[in-house]
């Protein structure tokens, strides 16, 4: 199985919305796992931002 | 931790064999577990793994499901010339991958190390939310930590992660944290080099300046608001001057102008349950990241009465979701219901969840743990008001002994596999039956969830929204570029 990056597949995946059967499983590669229920979805990324 | 060396797992054969290795007589989960796979590993193996197969379910009349509920291997089928076939080729996939979904799920339920610690600073509280779980003479009453204290509770967690590669997550949490906003502060200015820290809080003690400062250490940060309007809002989030929060809560929002550490923490009760669609766009319109929509717990005896009708949640959960979506891809600028894509996580990639509570057994005493104001160490700050399950006193013991502890233990014994009805459900390991907290103080651990049927629409819902190609606006987009496809149909 080749190990393709969510986001430029995705982007394939937009022509096959009515194709038929879907299946797929991901892996988190960068976050720890399941890190916790309170910084949602990736750490607060540590470069600033502007106010 | 639990248990000791990787062993595939194998799923339970019936609810009798659990008892006859000891594993429901009370405190001994641990022993139970090990005795459990000791067992199954002589007398399960090669028969259970020749007659596990596929669940079918219908989704609705023009999609079915066929799931493994054991791995979470799942495909959506649609209706093809009035049938639904199953190709070759996605058994050969599912006797490819099998194994190794296995491995993975049971890793992450049971070798998943503790991650995240939530501290609760003082047990005292500005607000007076009628569901709180903390019982009302606590957070009247409570203690507060002092800041030599919290420096003793931060000394001995960098000692207990001082080999850990990921840097632990603290959260400063219930009752009100920022009641000591100073020695949380202080530590947070000591300690942002080598833990991650974020505060859950009403903002009714959050000043501008205050902002600068999370936004600077890059804290995590959870604003509690029920609702849009103030009069909704107010009802449950109250203040102990008999107000509510709103007025703060919004202006902290404003304040912090799409801060990628904001979430939005709502509590929904049949007060509010018909405004979640509504509460999406306004706090989308302020710019708010992610947005938890999450299920009152009836934890302490008052929050019953709150209890949404599970039909009626689901449907407005729903409707707050496909809110979400539809302005997520008209602006442009995302708005995730944070709860919601953790079930398509579930589905999706089981261990890069973020919310440990619908896994089980849950994350409480396994992957998180509370300390609270007088230094007791509990799986959970659910459990604060049941102090027969502190795991010891921090100041008098030490992180490791909490985690081998008699209550730790019992609460990771909860599992799936010991409720009845969720030990035969097809999504057992979606939503994993929370929460253990909740329902012995209902009377019972090993009860089903509380929001059985609201979880199953709500599941039923994920999987076509995955077959409809939506899961880019349903995650954040950072999730989506840290994730790699381990395979696809």
């Amino acid at each position: 199985m080749s190990r393709v990056k969510a986001t430029k597949v995705e982007k394939k995946g937009n022509s096959r919305e009515k194709a038929g059967i879907v299946s797929f499983h991901l892996r988190c590669a960068k976050t720890a796992n399941g890190l916790t229920h309170f910084v949602m979805y990736g750490d607060v990324p540590r470069k600033k931002m502007p106010l | 931790m639990l248990p000791g060396p990787f062993k595939r797992f194998k799923p339970f054969k019936s609810f009798r064999q659990l008892k006859r290795v000891g594993f429901l007589s009370g405190l001994n989960g641990l022993n139970g577990l090990n005795k459990l796979k000791h067992y199954q590993s002589r007398r399960e193996t090669s028969m259970r793994e020749n007659q596990r197969n596929l669940s079918f379910i219908d989704l609705d009349a023009g999609w079915k499901l066929a799931l493994d509920p054991e791995n979470l291997f799942w495909s959506v089928i649609p209706k093809e010339d009035g049938r639904f076939l199953l190709p070759e080729g996605l058994i050969d996939l599912y006797k490819r991958e099998k194994r190794h979904l296995d491995e993975e799920m049971y890793n992450f339920r049971f070798n998943e190390p503790l991650n995240c610690i939530y501290i609760d600073p003082t047990d005292r509280c500005n607000a007076n939310c009628p569901y709180c779980y903390i019982p009302s003479d606590i957070r009247k009453g409570g203690t507060q930590m002092t800041g030599e204290q919290l420096d003793t509770v931060m000394q001995k967690i960098i000692e207990y992660f001082r080999d850990f590669k990921k840097k632990p997550v603290i959260v400063f949490h219930a009752a009100e944290p920022l009641l000591v906003k100073d020695i949380i502060f202080d530590a947070i200015r000591r300690y942002h080099r080598r833990l991650l820290f974020g505060i859950q809080t009403n903002a009714l003690l959050l000043q501008k300046e205050d902002i600068e400062f999370i936004k600077k250490y890059r804290v995590g940060v959870g604003i509690s608001l029920d609702a849009p309007e103030v009069d909704i809002n107010n009802r449950s989030r109250t203040t102990t001057r008999r107000n509510g929060n709103y007025e703060k809560a919004v202006q902290a929002i404003e304040w912090f102008n799409g801060y990628e550490g904001l979430n939005v923490i709502s509590t929904v009760t049949k007060y509010n349950v018909h405004h979640l669609a509504d509460h999406v766009k306004f706090l989308h319109k302020k710019k708010v990241p992610v947005v938890l929509l999450n299920p009152v717990r009836v934890t302490q005896k008052p929050a019953l009465r709150l209890k949404p009708d599970e039909r009626v949640f689901a449907r407005s959960l729903i409707d707050a979701v496909e809110t979400a979506m539809r302005l997520t891809r008209e602006s442009g600028r995302q708005i995730v219901v944070g709860n919601f894509a953790n079930v398509i996580l579930a589905i999706v990639s089981p261990t890069a969840r973020r919310m440990m509570c619908d896994i089980s057994p849950c994350g409480g005493g396994r992957t998180f743990l509370t300390i609270t104001a007088n230094g007791d160490m509990l799986p959970c700050g659910e459990f604060t008001g049941f102090r027969e399950f502190s795991g010891g006193n921090i100041f008098k013991t030490s992180i490791e002994k909490a985690m081998r502890s008699k209550p730790f233990r019992a609460v990771r014994a909860r599992m799936v596999e010991k409720i009845e009805e969720c030990n035969t459900c097809d999504y057992r390991h979606i939503c994993g039956s929370p929460c253990p907290a909740e329902m012995y103080g209902r009377g019972n651990m090993y009860r089903k969830a509380e929001f059985c049927e609201f979880y199953k629409e709500i599941i039923k819902y994920a999987f076509k929204c995955l077959a409809e190609g939506k899961i880019k606006y349903l995650l954040r987009k950072d999730a989506m570029d840290q994730m790699v496809f381990e395979y696809r149909y």
